[in-house]
């Protein structure tokens, strides 16, 4: 009795799937193509986890491997990068990454001792310090005790805000802060999670829309779509006026808007209709490009609003059909701007 | 009719397969891309079990974070249509709290603990029908769907069972073998030979112990060889659709 043969069956080729009526002759094609295609990508193949991926021990060992006896091997499934001399293998899939500077939408899970644990997605809640907040009374004020005592009257389980990565600690934990009038609570809107492998890192993550709309886009993959404030645009521009040697509105409105206000949880009272049925077609229209897995962008919506407006029903956007051809229009659009 | 054959002299088993031939395996990875890290559909014969993933994530209760490595969950749900008798199965059944706690201890070993400090990784198993191998098709079920979560590990650990029947082993039993003959439940970290879990509910002869083990090994290196198709099938997709972007 040989100990070593094993008899296995496997389902037959893929290739009678769907077209059954086809002739032979086409079938064949088809298989020709798929191996071909295999054959092409077999330089740029990903590595699966216990896989060697070199033995020569000149190679540093980054993230997504190990090494024994000098041997790599990788340790998940995905693609090799090489620099300089250090190997790594990045994931397929994974959690968020947060590195700093990232522009990110979070959701506060925790009040604790003078610090707010935040959900950003990352395989650990991220913290927010309370000396890195904008507290009401301006820039120099002091964080007193009676602060640390009433910091769920500021931010509260629950609350969305956006914030930047101030830094990474050492055990991976990231810190956040929120010190410029562009991060802070978030109200108005509609909140929405996407894969973070889509988000597109760009200069700007926080952009207007056409149609009264405002979007953050959480470089981890959190998207917060919300009512354009139309005061906060009109402080912008007459401040900017006054300053036009380009200072920075967001310091010199700081102490007039470091109010209350910035903490409330009560949303506007004018959000008309249009813009909520604003807001569920870009909802629908980042799940569409999500849905076909395109990189989400600021120029992307946009075309896909505009290629939207076809659909007077913003519920039909989310048919498969519609997604599909709303992204191949976006596409198009793109190779024809080149 | 008269009492089945579990090995008729012509060597075919009941469901006409030979001592060494394994059930059908079909497996589909990233089956659940919305509502998981990972997730995974693994088929074995007609046993099929769908596996989920999440994390590394913060951990519900402090009690769950370690501060050297990441804690496993495993919860394991065995649905009430899943055997030819209706019935409800309870998770504090002695039975599954025993599976739960050897399919933890099991990837405790195999996945990279010590790069996720105090995180959760929560892995979320319903078996959807059983007809023997319940053990092995979770196994491999959770490894694949570890791999879609993108979770380090040192190798595939693929599971098998096999049985025996007077001295000749039989590989891969399905529900009505099981009942019969005693069986025998080993994984096997990738390509080598080395048991990430070995499961025995009854007895067997010791000197039948070795040949089991081999052919065993052979067969889980076989599945791993499956598995990794499919992952490479899946992750080739991927990777040109995001060439494609």
């Amino acid at each position: 009795m040989d100990v070593t043969e094993v008899i296995n069956i496997t389902k037959p080729s893929r290739s009678r799937g769907y077209e059954d009526e086809d002739d032979d002759s086409d079938i064949e094609m088809l298989g020709n193509n798929h191996n071909d295609g295999e054959f092409t990508n077999n330089n740029s193949s990903i590595v699966t986890p216990g896989e060697l991926i070199t033995e020569d021990p000149i190679w540093m060992k980054g993230h997504g491997t190990y090494f024994i006896e000098d041997k790599t091997y990788s340790s998940v499934a995905g693609n090799v990068s090489r620099v300089n001399r250090l190997l790594s293998v990045i994931p397929i899939r994974g959690r968020y990454q947060p590195e700093t500077g990232d522009h990110i939408v979070g959701r506060i899970t925790e009040v604790g001792n003078k610090r707010w644990k935040v959900d950003i997605g990352a395989k650990q809640d991220a913290v927010l310090m309370l000396g890195s907040v904008n507290l009401p009374g301006g820039i120099l004020r002091r964080k007193s005790e009676t602060d640390e005592l009433q910091m769920r009257n500021f931010l509260k389980e629950g609350d969305l805000l956006n914030a930047e990565v101030q830094t990474i600690f050492n055990n991976g934990i990231a810190s956040l802060h929120t010190r410029s009038l562009k991060y802070g609570k978030l109200r108005n809107g509609m909140f929405l999670k996407v894969p973070s492998s889509l988000i597109i890192k760009s200069k700007n993550h926080a952009f207007d829309l056409p149609g009264n709309i405002s979007c953050v886009l959480g470089v981890n993959g959190y998207i917060w779509l919300y009512k354009t404030n139309l005061n906060n645009q009109n402080n912008n521009t007459t401040n900017i006026n006054i300053h036009n040697n380009g200072a920075s509105p967001a310091i010199t409105r700081l102490e007039e808007e470091s109010s209350w206000e910035i903490y409330s949880d009560k949303n506007d009272s004018n959000i008309t209709n249009a813009i909520r049925s604003n807001i569920t077609r870009y909802y629908n229209i980042i799940k569409a490009l999500s849905f076909c897995e395109l990189g989400i962008t600021e120029p992307r919506i946009i075309m896909g609003y505009e290629s939207s407006l076809s659909y007077m029903n913003v519920g039909s956007l989310i048919d498969k059909d519609s997604m599909e051809t709303i992204c191949q229009e976006i596409i198009n659009n793109e190779k024809m701007r080149g | 009719m008269s009492r089945m054959e579990i090995y008729s002299p012509e060597g075919l088993r009941l469901d006409g397969r030979r001592w060494n031939e394994l059930r059908r395996f079909e497996s589909k990875i990233n089956t659940h891309p919305n509502s998981s890290d990972g997730s995974s559909y693994v088929e074995q014969g007609n046993t099929k079990v769908i596996c989920m993933v999440q994390g590394p994530m913060e951990p519900s209760s402090r009690s769950q974070a370690d501060s050297t490595k990441a804690t496993i969950e495993v919860n394991l749900s065995v649905a009430s249509f899943s055997t030819f008798e209706r019935k409800k199965r309870s998770k504090s059944e002695k039975r599954m709290v025993e599976l739960k706690a050897t399919l933890e201890r099991t990837f405790e070993q195999s996945v990279m603990c010590h790069l996720y400090p105090r995180t959760l990784i929560q892995v979320d198993v319903t078996v959807l029908a059983q007809d023997g191998g319940l053990l092995a098709s979770v196994t491999n079920a959770i490894t694949l769907a570890l791999i879609d979560a993108g979770i380090a590990m040192y190798d595939y650990v693929s599971c098998i069972s096999v049985g025996l029947y007077d001295q000749t082993p039989l590989l891969d039993l399905n529900g009505l073998e099981e009942k019969d003959i005693s069986t025998l439940t080993i994984g096997v970290i990738g390509k080598t030979e080395k048991l990430a879990l070995l499961m025995l509910e009854d007895k067997i002869p010791l000197d039948n112990l070795e040949s089991i083990l081999g052919i065993a090994i052979a067969a889980t290196h076989r599945l791993r060889d499956l598995m990794d198709d499919e992952v490479r099938k899946h992750g080739n997709v991927r990777a040109s659709k995001l060439a494609k972007n």
